[in-house]
């Protein structure tokens, strides 16, 4: 009697909590680190990256699973080593499964070492370089920007069909660089173009009136520019300096319009391959307008490279994680990642992720600079490419993710 | 055609170079310090003059802005270096680079980390063309100031009274103050008149580079090259020192264009192996 009495209570007191501990168990938030820099020269670029983040958050009401999400930020200051260290800290001291960020492709690779080692899922959100989707590509690892392959076939082809057939070839002499060009020359050879010549100029670089006058000197009609950073933007105002737009079209493999903002109007001429343009269609017009509103101190008046590949990023989790059914077995999430199809992407085509090289595809977009023009019309769309049509080919890329 | 535009290119980037080491040569050869707080001035001015010329017009801007940053530099030797006078050069060296770092964290905090635009002057802003040959009218600008500076600080230390003092100070500076001469006074006014050269320098540089925190980092390592180069303290070493990187860097391009930032390391090896203290160097305050 007394025994079924214990019974009895113990199942009330059992029914009594069980739907408590549901909740609670419903209502712990999702936590995703996101590795970004906050503080040094690319603050504002990881500024742009986390708004995109909290956009998209914004929009699914802030909740992935019907549980709250919460964006723990710290700061990788671009620093490689330092990047590792944090990542280390989200996963051993917060518990974090879920990373994304980094605006460097060094970064990236630092973090997705980290990812890799202690098996959780991280979204590399605006590195370019080839290596991240190739060589130091990673089950734990997915990458939302276009690769260089894509971004450098894409103003290679625009520049072949509509700008010239003779090339000279200026590129920041390290591995991203160097990628930008080997692939604007693959389309340059494939297509019977010639190549003038190239100057390879080292990273630091602040002066380059040796380097133009050679270029002036050539008898090029396109430009082909791979460079990035305070050394663009010295190069891009030395070449208004040296009319090199009177001479020969300048095309470049990647800008961003965060860097051509503050140039003057008779710097950002020529034509760009690009990540995202703001001008794309209605959803990224009323994006980039949200977007002014919400961070009118924001380096960029638009919504920029870094917004779209944070928002993306965001996107595909959430997608990733409704698909899954949990937003704490990596394994499943990663499982359900490769292949997905975002639709929540503010293009009329959803971004396809991959599964052999864990590499997002969606568009690449050419756009001209417009020299009479300010504020966000500083450039303008002019072609838009399938990313999948550029982006490295299993014979250029070996590796296949899905084979364990 | 090519090659000559290319020297005389090097001609105008070598007066730069030289005008940017000048203010460090100066505080080296009279003070016996490692100033490595240089590239936050050159900086300081560039951002000062960002900040005004629009509202003060381009010509006042270039003297108020470099007057601005020789105030700096007067609180920096009275914190900062005038503690380090007759220490070993490294402690120099280190305190002014940690200053330095610390500046360029406050610019960040202050003005923000973009990149700001600063016009060239309209009476500049073109172009000069001789048949094939193109050069900017903004580089032949700075070229003529930066020359200007040169020889006014040639004149000051040649032919002036007290650039005698100073000059003398830079060979034996115990000698000087036994005679009299106020060494510690000297030594402000000198960190002012170079602060207000690099400055100057920064102004210069801002139209072709932009405005941005990390800006003087990149002049600094050629500054010190040019000073071991050209012997410390040496008006005219400092010159020709600065046109002999500036030519190697124009016209490196045309044989090894992703080596050109490692051929003035090797020249200056090959000069200090050579001639010790410099092309024009000669026994000084630091030996």
């Amino acid at each position: 009697m007394r025994k079924t009495i214990f019974i009895c209570l113990l199942g009330t007191l059992a029914l009594f909590f069980a739907p408590w501990a549901a909740t609670s168990q419903a209502q712990e938030p999702i936590k995703i680190g996101v590795i970004s820099p906050v503080s040094g020269n690319y603050g504002d670029h990881g500024a742009l990256e986390r708004a995109g983040m909290e956009m998209a958050l914004a929009e699914l009401g802030g909740k992935i699973l019907g549980r709250p999400v919460e964006l723990v930020v710290a700061d990788s200051e671009t620093n490689a080593d330092t990047a590792g260290r944090r990542v280390r800290a989200f996963i051993e001291v917060d518990g974090i499964k879920l990373l994304m960020g980094a605006v460097n492709s060094s970064v990236a690779m630092a973090v997705a070492a980290v990812a890799t080692e202690r098996q959780v899922l991280y979204i590399a959100t605006n590195g370019n370089s080839d290596e991240l989707t190739s060589s130091k590509a990673t089950r734990y690892m997915f990458r939302v920007a276009p690769s260089m392959a894509s971004l450098g076939r894409a103003a290679g082809t625009y520049a072949i069909e509509n700008l010239g057939k003779r090339w000279f070839f200026l590129t920041h002499d390290y591995s991203w660089g160097h990628s930008g060009t080997r692939w604007a020359k693959d389309v340059l050879t494939k297509n019977g173009g010639t190549e003038v010549g190239e100057v390879k100029f080292p990273m630091g670089t602040r002066d380059f009136s040796a380097q133009l006058l050679q270029v002036r000197d050539s008898d090029a009609d396109v430009l082909m520019i791979t460079a990035a950073g305070f050394d663009n933007v010295a190069l891009m105002k030395q070449l208004a300096e040296y009319k090199i737009h009177d001479k020969m079209k300048v095309v470049y493999t990647l800008q961003e319009f965060v860097d051509i903002y503050p140039l003057q109007p008779q710097e950002h001429r020529g034509y760009y391959a690009t990540e995202v343009s703001w001008d794309e269609n209605d959803q990224l017009k009323a994006a980039s307008e949200k977007f002014h509103q919400q961070y009118p101190k924001a380096a960029s008046p638009v919504f920029d490279n870094g917004n779209y590949n944070g928002y993306v990023a965001i996107m595909a989790l959430a997608e990733a994680i409704e698909k899954a059914g949990t937003a704490d077995d990596v394994e499943k999430i990663i499982a359900a990642l490769e292949g997905l199809e975002i639709t929540k992407n503010l293009r009329d085509k959803p971004t396809y992720v991959d599964p052999r090289t864990h590499q997002f595809l969606s568009k690449v977009v050419m756009v001209e600079g417009n020299p009479q023009g300010s504020g966000s019309d500083i450039w303008k769309i002019i072609r838009t490419y399938d990313a999948t049509q550029f982006d490295m080919t299993p014979e250029e890329n070996p590796i296949d993710l899905t084979k364990k | 055609m090519l090659t000559l535009s290319l020297f005389l290119n090097g001609i105008v980037l070598g007066l730069v170079y030289a005008a940017v080491a000048l203010g460090f040569s100066l505080v080296l050869g009279v003070s016996g310090v490692i100033n490595f707080a240089h590239s936050i001035t050159f900086t300081f001015g560039a951002y000062f003059f960002w900040a005004m010329y629009k509202h003060v017009g381009y010509l006042p801007a270039m003297l108020l802005a470099p007057a601005a940053v020789a105030v700096i530099g007067f609180f920096v030797e009275r914190l900062v270096i005038r503690r380090v006078y007759g220490q070993d050069p490294l402690f120099g060296l280190l305190i002014t680079l940690g200053f330095a770092m610390g500046m360029e964290e406050l610019i960040r905090m202050v003005f923000g980390p973009a990149t700001h635009n600063v016009d060239a002057p309209s009476f500049a802003n073109g172009v000069i063309i001789f048949g094939n040959f193109l050069y900017s009218q903004y580089r032949l600008f700075i070229a003529l100031v930066a020359a200007i500076m040169v020889a006014a600080v040639w004149l000051f230390t040649e032919k002036s009274r007290y650039g005698t003092v100073v000059k003398a100070g830079m060979f034996n500076s115990e000698m000087v103050g036994a005679l009299g001469h106020d060494l510690y006074k000297m030594r402000i006014w000198i960190l002012v008149l170079g602060s207000f050269i690099a400055g100057l320098a920064g102004i210069l540089a801002a139209p072709i580079w932009s405005v941005k925190s990390g800006m003087g980092s990149s002049i600094l390592m050629p500054s010190f090259l040019i000073v071991l180069m050209g012997g410390l303290g040496s008006i005219p070493g400092t010159l020709v020192a600065g046109l002999m990187v500036g030519i190697t860097l124009s016209m490196g391009v045309l044989v090894a264009p992703r080596f050109v930032d490692i051929m003035p390391y090797i020249l200056m090896g090959l000069i200090v192996y050579f001639w010790p203290r410099g092309l024009m160097g000669q026994q000084n305050i630091i030996e």
